[in-house]
């Protein structure tokens, strides 16, 4: 080694010097050569002893053999920690670029989401509406295009607790949603509320007591619940809006569990008894209470114990009820006459088993009603109202496997699904009158073909007793979130 | 509309019937393997599984008969593959004990038929800056644990030797990268861990206070459905040979800077891999041998987990065992005592070759 540096040194020395020279004579450039030749036959020689050198180990991949011998203990030299050095200043310098430059900073830990459906639909039933302003016209319309769902959600937590998950959060949704009883192209607000774990949440096996104070969806069955990207069917039940349950309320709701029975083999958690109870103002959204009377809900609802690989999984029970009071007045006026009860029992069965699951749901109501023309001979009445929906439906896929879905994937991976389902939905606005019923029968499909994102198609055939009409509905929609 | 909901009706009744009418051979294999590498990456390191998906040794064996073959890893482990093999979306499974014991004794329909690792040790570690020497200084302390999964049950043989239980610690379920996430921002005061503990030991960020021998050791295996085994024993014959075939080049020694430079692909460091393994021969550890010691890790393993009431089913581990193929890959290869077959006490039967 030493050698065949000292002759190339000698040699590229000479080179040099011959730079610097006027014009070598024919004896310098011989010995030039001569000093060349030399280094060239030492590098040959080292190449030659490095070659028999690597015949003689055995054959190893040339990555192998060098982090073999950066394993063997090779020290790092200046220069490679340098080059670390450099590397990671380089990167601390863009991060901090990108957050002062191209980064949304909150104050608290925030998450930001949204769900959005584009719809085409077509009716064999023309609608026409009459309007004050033109623009409220409509002219015999069959078919439309809609986006009926944009929401844009900010989600977080304004207290984390390491310790015991006792954690404190908040959800703010804007937008426009079927559960919103409004048409206007505003961005309304929809929940906003603050979160609170009265119960610690790190033991899967400890029961949940969880306290939500704002404007948000009421515990009670199993649609009113169920936020707009779960849904499986375009249209809602006809009970949601009719008898008011779909409106999200103001006030203060408990919400929990018991006995929850963990099955850690599968990683499975279901609880053997789920409540929720609340008070709230009852009369919508983005409002004041119209009253002092508050409106009372309550959920209970009981799981089958047992263990996820039977099939009593997810076989669900529950009750709901709401009691409130609702303003009442002079029929076609605005003259007070007083307060009415405003009644909802439910009752619901869930078979939740992978790949398909069957609900149904029974909701009675009973609205106090006010009849008459004047303050004088307006009578009150009570009118009861009830409705069944069931859904069936049968998955193909993976996408709602939980434990299927978080692999670890290079790609943007995700399983494609489809969801065939059929819902009856039968609604009866008041069970002392015949022939008022609408019943909807839904076939559909549901094609879930990226992580946040399906394509629905709905068939509805409604037979609607109360206008004696019959008809068609093709719905076709995509919901995407992000 | 009569005939609109008549069609959807056949339709629904066909979709619902071609998975039964489905037969023959197989057009996909579907694996799945209780561990993701490194921020999720699907690459493993610590088995003879992880060499064989990284190498595409299964596709290259099905490549001829145009079956394609789907690599599942699942970050929720063994329990997360226990969801999928419920709902039958996987045909082999690599799986550690614990999450595999469960599944049996709650009724999933498997067979073991190649053991992969064994005796590997584990290592409880906490954070630094404290003065915790062994397990017993954590007691009433936040200890991490995954539960479902082979690291539960071999820190219950930990529990069990020196008396203790789980509820003595104020144990919390994590999966292996929140845990090591946790215990650098030291929210949890304990951890069990694998090989991937050195590069938070390195970084100075852990300290391992006690490192389990082989008596506690970390087993887990291959298994296939019984559905699967039953409709297509040639198939299971083929990818037990492939298995084989690449464990006994995991289990020769001159390859062992190559294994653990292939597992370091995972994520987990050649180094961390490197030190895991000092004192223990490949071979030792990556046996695909169902032998006398290997029945006795897994009756061993469910006494204990039924004494921790981890399950509550029971099994039949000689009915679970399938070696037949294990024997007709190591025939064919002429592997027979390639590794040492162990006994009961774990000493070998017969030397290895």
């Amino acid at each position: 080694m030493q050698q065949h540096r000292y002759w190339l040194g000698a040699g590229l020395l000479a080179l040099a010097s011959a730079g610097h020279a006027a014009a070598p004579s024919n004896e310098e450039l011989q010995k030039q050569i001569a000093a060349l030749k030399k280094a060239v036959e030492a590098l040959q020689q080292q190449l030659d002893q490095n070659a028999q050198a690597s015949k003689a180990a055995p054959a190893v991949p040339a990555a192998t053999a060098v982090a073999a011998s950066d394993a063997a203990g090779a020290p790092a030299t200046r220069e490679d920690l340098q080059g670390v050095q450099a590397d990671l200043e380089n990167f601390k310098y863009q991060v901090q670029r990108d957050r002062d430059t191209a980064t949304a900073t909150s104050t608290r830990a925030l998450n930001v989401g949204g769900t959005i459906q584009a719809r085409a639909a077509y009716s064999t039933q023309n609608t026409s509406t009459p309007a004050a302003t033109p623009a409220g016209v409509v002219n015999d319309r069959n078919s439309s295009f809609d986006v009926p769902t944009a929401i844009l959600a900010f989600t977080g937590n304004l207290y984390k607790d390491y310790d015991e998950g006792r954690n404190l959060g908040y959800r703010l949704s804007a937008g426009a949603s079927q559960q919103t009883a409004s048409n206007n192209s505003f961005l309304n607000l929809l929940d906003a509320y603050l979160t609170y774990s009265v119960l610690p949440t790190i033991d899967p096996a400890t029961p949940r007591l969880d306290v939500a104070f704002g404007q948000q969806l009421l515990p009670f069955g199993l649609e009113v619940p169920a936020t707009e990207d779960l849904k499986p069917v375009i249209l809602n039940a006809q009970f949601t809006t009719r008898l008011g349950l779909a409106q999200r309320q103001i006030g203060l709701i408990a919400r929990g569990d018991f006995d929850p029975v963990v099955d850690y083999g599968y990683n499975y958690r279901a609880p053997l008894l789920s409540y929720a109870f609340g008070v709230v103002n009852g009369n919508g959204p983005n409002t004041s209470d119209n009253n002092s009377a508050k409106d009372w809900v309550g959920r209970l609802a009981f799981t089958v114990p047992s263990d996820y690989n039977s099939w009593w999984r997810q076989l669900t029970v529950g009750g709901s009820f709401y009691r409130g009071k609702a303003n009442l007045f002079v029929p076609g006026s605005s003259t007070l006459v007083g307060t009415g009860d405003r009644v909802r029992y439910g009752l619901d069965v869930t078979y939740n088993h992978e790949p398909f699951g069957i609900t149904y749901e029974y909701i009675q109501g009973r609205d106090d009603t006010p009849i008459g023309t004047t303050q004088a001979n307006t009578k009150v009445a009570s009118i009861k109202s009830d409705s069944h929906t069931a859904t069936f439906f049968y998955n193909f896929g993976e996408q709602f496997v939980k434990g299927f879905r978080a692999q670890g994937r290079y790609d943007d991976w995700w399983p494609k699904s489809y969801q065939p389902f059929f819902r009856y939905d039968r609604f009866d606005p008041n069970t002392d009158k015949t022939s008022d019923e609408s019943t909807v029968y839904t076939a559909g499909l549901n094609v879930f073909f990226a992580q946040t994102t399906k394509f629905q198609l709905n068939v509805n055939y409604t037979d609607d007793k109360a206008k004696s009409l019959s008809y068609s509905d093709f719905l076709a929609q995509f919901q995407f979130g992000f | 509309m009569k005939t609109l909901f008549r069609f959807a009706a056949a339709a629904l009744a066909f979709a619902l019937g071609a998975d039964a009418i489905a037969a023959g051979a197989p057009k996909v294999i579907r694996i799945g393997v209780s561990q993701v590498g490194t921020g999720n990456r699907p690459v493993v390191g610590g088995s003879t599984i992880g060499v064989v998906a990284s190498r595409g040794e299964i596709e290259e064996e099905f490549r001829k008969d145009g079956i394609k073959v789907e690599w599942n890893y699942f970050k929720g482990a063994g329990p997360a593959a226990n969801e999928a093999l419920a709902n039958k979306l996987l045909d082999f499974i690599f799986q550690g004990d614990m999450a595999s014991l469960v599944g049996r004794s709650s009724g999933l329909k498997s067979k073991i038929i190649v053991a992969q690792t064994r005796n590997g040790p584990g290592y409880i570690a906490v954070p630094t800056g404290g003065n915790e020497q062994s397990i017993d200084d954590l007691k009433g302390k936040k200890l991490a644990v995954f539960k479902g999964t082979a690291g539960q049950l071999q820190l219950a043989r930990v529990f069990d030797q020196k008396g203790l239980a789980e509820r003595d610690f104020r144990t919390i379920n994590m999966d292996t990268a929140t845990t090591q996430a946790a215990i650098a921002t030291k929210d949890i005061d304990g951890g069990l861990f694998g090989a991937d503990i050195f590069p938070l030991v390195d970084r100075g960020i852990a300290r391992v206070i006690q490192k389990t021998g082989p008596e506690f050791g970390l087993t887990s295996h291959v298994l296939v459905t019984e559905d699967f085994e039953k409709q297509y024993p040639e198939i299971v014959q083929r990818f037990v040979n492939v298995v084989v075939k690449t464990q006994a080049w995991v289990g020769d020694e001159k390859n062992r800077d190559q294994v653990f430079q292939q597992w370091a692909k995972s994520g987990t460091p050649y180094s961390a891999f490197k030190r895991d393994y000092e004192g223990t021969s490949l071979k030792e550890r990556q046996s695909p041998l169902l032998d006398e010691n290997f029945y006795a890790h897994y009756r061993d393993s469910l006494a204990l987990a039924k004494k921790f009431k981890l399950v509550r089913g029971d099994i039949d581990i000689d009915q679970w065992f399938e070696p037949k193929y294990l024997k007709q890959a190591l025939k064919e290869q002429k592997l027979e005592g390639y590794w040492a077959e162990l006994n009961v006490a774990g000493k070998p039967k017969l030397a290895a070759k």
